[in-house]
């Protein structure tokens, strides 16, 4: 039996799959080695390109696109990034000065927006309703004549919520714009198909889906290709988007964990929605508290709980055999009540007094009535210690 | 002898001993901290001028629970009209950082409060 905490925090970080850390370390024992895989001109350089290659038809087979349209980076900031500020670089030379984003994305396509501002481009971040959604509507009303570009998560990091990315993909290709999908928490959770989404730009990383950390990707639609300025210079790797000499131990981990993926997702979502189901049934009766999203269509590993009467660094810190997050992983390093909840209309203390719990593929049943029953003994035990009729 | 001090408010916050609400006439008093939600209130069995026993009823993060369970040993035997409370000394003693000032402000305010119902009530 195990001392460690039972590991509920899969969307901060899912562990790493066995399976794709033995094909990691193939990469890296193997006698026979790899070179360069710019470098045709010996075996070692192909071997190495023909590694890369296949992680790359699996990253593309994985969301329903085709192997050139993925360029590989060192995650998902780094394709979130290259996205918005690449595009919306691109989109200003043509006089497109205008990007429709959402308060409620990461902060990875949210700085970026913003490093677009202080560039001279206008930013409109649209407020969700308390469910979480960002509809179609608000898209459509907050279009300008010179929109470039919408930058929206398919599911929300904190809440797990999902947007109806598909109506929004037809509103930006219908108007000419770009539309960039943050798909991080929805890639491996839930199908993905970039043409059903009408995404030009879709980012995803590997250590979301029970890859390694420090290898993402980025899908590039092909026809017709969206124009975006590179971020880094050098030998004009990845089509001349991402200079850099490709990691192939990092890029197999993430073809690998696509793979697996893909052969997970006939099942592995409905399972993963019943645990959370069945966390959320079992802390229900505690009374006193509040599933973000509630009413909202939503990923099935993410569930979301606010728990009033209680200190949420109180009980996070009582929750000594779970590991989970408070808001996002994000959020909980940074002491601030989460953004994103607070766009959802949560006070600062209710933010605050929010814990994130996401499943991933190793959890089991016991996992959940476990964790249930230490999370409603610490609740009941804080409300108990506190002030009567506070 | 940062993370041996931190299992301090560890034990403290797991155990919270002298936690409670006490009974029919003990004095008590209450603060609040509105942007974090935080409140303490104390309640004290006041005997001879003298605080015999202090209880605490605690909504705030681990630093603070630690806190008011150090706090409220420590007023034992304290003249109720007039505790002496330092927060600073506290915060230092449970290794807390310095955000959490603001927080441990609410043992003392409390204090204070409990001493003027206290004083109050002095014939």
């Amino acid at each position: 039996m195990s001392d460690e905490p039972i590991y509920l925090d899969h969307a901060a970080s899912a562990l790493l799959d066995p399976q794709v850390a033995a094909a990691m370390c193939a990469c890296l024992t193997d006698t026979v080695g790899y070179g360069n895989s710019t470098n045709f001109a010996h075996a070692y350089g192909r071997r190495a390109a023909a590694k890369i290659e296949a992680a790359r038809a699996e990253v593309a087979r994985l969301i329903g696109a085709t192997a050139p349209s993925i360029l590989f980076t060192s995650g998902a900031t780094e394709s979130d990034n290259l996205a918005v500020l690449g595009a919306g670089r691109a989109n200003a030379a043509r006089g497109l000065r205008h990007v429709i984003t959402a308060r409620t994305e990461h902060k990875a396509v949210l700085a970026a927006c913003q490093q677009l501002e202080r560039e001279g481009l206008t930013v409109t971040y649209l407020s969700p309703g308390a469910d979480g959604q960002v509809l179609p509507g608000a898209v459509e009303a907050a279009w300008q004549a010179d929109t470039g570009l919408v930058a929206l998560m398919l599911v929300n990091n904190e809440t797990g919520v999902r947007q109806d990315i598909a109506a929004i993909g037809a509103l930006t290709r219908a108007r000419g714009a770009l539309l960039h999908v943050d798909a991080v928490q929805a890639v491996g959770h839930i199908p993905v198909d970039v043409d059903e989404l009408g995404a030009d730009l879709l980012a995803l990383s590997a250590h979301k889906l029970h890859g390694p950390t420090g290898v993402g990707a980025l899908y590039v639609r092909r026809t017709p290709r969206p124009a975006l300025v590179p971020l880094q210079f050098g030998g004009g790797h990845e089509q001349g988007l991402r200079s850099g000499t490709l990691s192939v131990h990092q890029i197999v981990g993430l073809g690998e964990a696509c793979r697996l993926a893909g052969t997970r997702l006939p099942g592995e979502p409905a399972r993963q929605s019943a645990l959370t189901e069945r966390l959320w049934q079992q802390l229900r009766p505690l009374g006193g508290v509040a599933r973000n999203g509630e009413g909202a269509p939503r990923a099935p590993h993410i569930l979301s709980v606010t728990f009033a009467g209680v200190d949420g660094e109180a009980l996070r810190f009582g929750l000594t055999g779970l590991a989970v997050s408070g808001g996002s992983s994000c959020a909980s390093g940074s002491g601030e009540p989460s953004y994103v909840l607070r766009a959802l209309g949560r006070s600062d203390v209710e933010a605050a007094a929010t814990v994130r719990f996401s499943v991933g593929c190793t959890t089991t049943e016991a996992d959940i009535d476990s964790a249930a029953r230490q999370v409603a003994a610490e609740v009941g035990r804080l409300r108990a210690l506190a002030p009567a009729g506070a | 002898m940062q993370d041996r001090e931190r299992d301090l408010v560890r034990r403290l916050f797991e155990a919270t001993p002298r936690a409670g609400r006490g009974g029919p006439g003990w004095v008590s008093g209450a603060a609040r901290h509105p942007p974090s939600g935080s409140e303490l209130r104390w309640h004290w069995l006041v005997t001879a001028g003298r605080i015999e026993a202090a209880r605490y009823e605690v909504r705030g993060c681990p630093d603070l629970v630690a806190g008011a369970a150090l706090a409220a040993e420590l007023l034992e035997g304290q003249a109720a009209g007039l505790p002496r409370l330092e927060p600073r000394q506290l915060l230092s003693r449970l290794a807390a950082p310095t955000e959490k000032l603001g927080k441990f402000l609410l043992l003392q305010d409390a204090a204070e409060a409990a001493a003027i119902q206290f004083r109050s009530q002095r014939p």
